[in-house]
């Protein structure tokens, strides 16, 4: 019973075809418009380095740690290097600022960092995201250092002031964070590759469209099909799974397609960590099978309505997760990260992206939580819905 | 005669609207019992309650001695519905349609194959079994949709209006599947609006109106509640007052009606009345043309209960 109901269900989908350009289709287009569009964009933004300066003062006397980190990554030396640096007064800064010689400045007051800039755009962004990443390392050091005193002050029996070997301590910070401002300064920070993760994760998010559709078709209160297979001998929870997983397949099918396309006919590069990538993926679009499913099985809308809902929701979120421009997704990570922890679509971006940037799995793990907890919750409220037997009205 | 459903004092509302009104009724074994009614009288309603679709505020409903209940797997087995609207997937082939609702009930593929191929046959779709729904006209997509609902075999088998806008040909062919289904030992609970089907088809008859049972019985029992006997419709030109006076005074007379030539007369008793205007017209040196007798029909007994046509 169950393979029956998974076999058709598959079948029944494969031939919906507006499902399928929307899930299928629909991610490619957009793909190859994404390359067309920014592709030279990214071939000149990979070699640019960025021209900032940073302003000398006693903030900064007090704070070397970003004059050690800004100089390591401006070394002439080296051919990645991301920043070409001048140390200056903030008057001149300004007035570089203004003649458009430099993308921004780091003036350092009251121990707190502020990158100045004047302009959105690629270079502004990755700027501001070096100097918050240098912040949080410091922030974790200033930690550790404050509990290295505390612990040699209680084992100092002489009254003698603690040896702190500072160099140890940020070792072992770089070590223990996820931060990790080497691989920042290898990495070339790509707009089209944000571009790309959240294109995947759009396409994930549209799997939605699927598990809802054929959820929908089994519904006594949504087509006349559903009120005969509620009228079937076949428990209804065994229904849904088996549509459910039928949808399963067939957007992994999708994503897979996509992922061939990208790497293949697009050149698009997912880094060393291909098999992350992969695996981030069909979380995220286990995530977007249970808000199909959710969709199918809460919202009291026609199957037309339902769709228009699952869009809306994947376009917003995949514009806030940075889909129209890498600020957007910036500006809400600094001002509103809370909405990023609910966006399926920033969750599965951001994966996607942590996977490219950093060596630990840290981020990525929370992530894949983060995803995990969406969809249990989300299925869990329509296996509530479920569980009513009969409707008031059919 | 076993009962093969049972009903009694089901109620459902919606909100202030009473759609079934302490309704209680048995279908027994082997019959074709018809639930005629007017569009909104409660047929639909009644069968989704009995098929525990939807919920009820009131009532007992047994399905072979069985409560009826959602999750009476051993129940819906035996069960098979036709509804209204067209229920099949746009995406698959007449066969694929037909052997998915039956892969349903019916988990052996080699019985279901025999299944299909009968449902196919039953219905006269052999020739479009490749088809896809749009494909076929209105008429093939009922049967399409009388296979899927029949396929498996079932013992009990509820049509709900399965002949709506369907073609005279595909209408009789329906119709001629449904009392073979019956001849084959099924039992069937068949709505519709249309009496004529009614009259052809059921051994009995529920008649609803706004949620209520207005009368039950065989046809020629229900028949006898419209208190006329005959009605005789001629067309005639040109009749004076005078004479349609004297045709009151006929014997077994209960109603003269004259409109555009059309002379309708209701008789409530009488025995060859249709002999007896004939002679009235010759001698009074009347002309007519056409003239025809009419036993009541179901409507007739509807109008008499509802003071109300059946197609209002």
């Amino acid at each position: 019973m169950f393979l029956h109901q998974f076999k058709y269900s598959f079948k029944t989908l494969m031939k919906k075809r507006m499902l399928i350009f929307w899930t299928f289709a629909f991610p490619i287009i957009l793909g190859s418009f994404f390359k067309v569009a920014f592709g030279n964009i990214e071939s000149d933004e990979k070699l640019k380095v960025i021209d900032i300066a940073i302003v000398e003062n006693q903030g900064l006397e007090e704070n070397s740690f970003y004059r050690e980190s800004f100089e390591s990554l401006s070394n002439e030396k080296d051919d990645d290097r991301m920043f070409n640096t001048k140390f200056t007064t903030e008057e001149d800064a300004k007035k570089m600022l203004e003649n458009d010689e430099i993308t921004g400045y780091l003036i350092i007051e009251e121990n707190e960092p502020k990158a100045v800039i004047v302009s959105s755009g690629i270079n502004e962004t990755v700027f501001k995201y070096v100097v918050e990443e240098i912040s949080q390392t410091a922030n974790i050091v200033g930690n550790l250092v404050e509990r290295e005193i505390m612990n040699n002050g209680t084992q100092n029996y002489a009254g003698e002031m603690p040896v702190i070997n500072q160099e140890e301590i940020i070792k072992r910070a770089m070590k223990d964070s996820d931060i990790n401002l080497k691989d920042v300064s290898k990495a070339n920070l790509s707009y089209t590759m944000v571009e790309f993760y959240s294109l995947i994760a759009m396409a994930c998010l549209y799997g939605a469209m699927l598990s809802m559709s054929c959820i929908n078709q089994n519904l006594a209160n949504m087509c006349s099909k559903g009120k005969r297979v509620a009228i079937a001998p076949v428990s209804k929870l065994k229904i849904i799974m088996s549509s459910v997983l039928a949808s399963f397949l067939a957007q992994l099918i999708g994503i897979f397609i996509l992922f061939l396309y990208t790497i293949y006919v697009l050149n698009v590069d997912y880094g060393s960590n291909l098999g992350l990538v992969v695996a981030q993926a069909i979380v995220g679009s286990f995530a977007g099978l249970s808000l199909g499913t959710f969709a199918a099985c809460v919202l009291k809308k026609s199957e037309e309505s339902k769709t228009g809902i699952i869009i809306t929701f994947t376009m917003v979120g995949s514009y806030l997760a940075g889909m129209m421009g890498i600020n957007t997704k910036y500006n809400i990570d600094v001002n509103a990260p809370f909405l990023n922890k609910i966006n399926p679509v920033a969750m599965i971006t951001d994966g996607l992206y942590s996977l490219y940037y950093y060596d630990t799995l840290d981020r990525f793990i929370s992530d894949i939580v983060g995803l995990l907890v969406f969809s249990g919750i989300l299925l869990m409220i329509s296996y509530i819905s479920l569980r009513r037997q009969k409707y008031d009205s059919i | 005669m076993e009962n093969v459903i049972e009903v009694k004092g089901l109620v459902k509302e919606y909100k202030e609207l009473k759609a079934v009104n302490n309704l209680s009724f048995e279908v027994h074994d082997g019959e074709i019992l018809g639930l005629l009614g007017p569009n909104g009288s409660g047929k639909s309603t009644t069968i989704n309650c009995v098929l525990s679709l939807i919920n009820y505020n009131k009532g007992e409903i047994k399905i072979f001695g069985k409560e009826m209940k959602p999750d009476a797997l051993d129940l819906k087995a035996k069960i098979g519905v036709i509804f209204q609207d067209v229920a099949v997937f746009e995406e698959l082939t007449v066969y694929d349609n037909i052997e998915y609702f039956c892969g349903l009930y019916i988990k052996d593929k080699n019985t279901r194959k025999k299944y299909v191929e009968d449902a196919i046959k039953l219905v006269g779709l052999e020739d479009y079994k490749r088809f896809v729904p749009k494909k076929l006209s209105g008429g093939l997509l009922r049967r399409l949709n009388i296979a899927c609902g029949i396929a498996h075999k079932p013992k009990l088998i509820f049509f709900d209006e399965p002949t709506v806008a369907v073609d005279p040909q595909s209408r009789n062919n329906i119709l001629d599947g449904i009392k073979k289904l019956r001849d084959d030992g099924a039992t069937i609970v068949y709505t519709t609006h249309y009496m004529e089907e009614v009259e052809i088809l059921c051994d009995r008859v529920i008649i609803l109106d706004k949620g209520e049972i207005l009368a039950s019985g065989t046809t020629d029992e229900l028949k006898t509640l419209a208190k006329i006997e005959e009605k005789i419709t001629v067309e005639v030109n040109n009749l004076d007052e005078k004479s349609l006076e004297k045709i009151k005074e006929l014997g077994g007379v209960a109603g003269v009606s004259y409109n555009r030539n059309q002379l309708e007369i209701i008789y409530n008793e009488g025995k060859n009345n249709i002999v007896k205007l004939m002679e009235f017209f010759d001698n009074g040196g009347i002309k007519y043309s056409k003239i025809y007798s009419e036993r009541p029909t179901l409507n007739d007994v509807f109008l008499e209960l509802t003071g109300k046509e059946l197609r209002d």
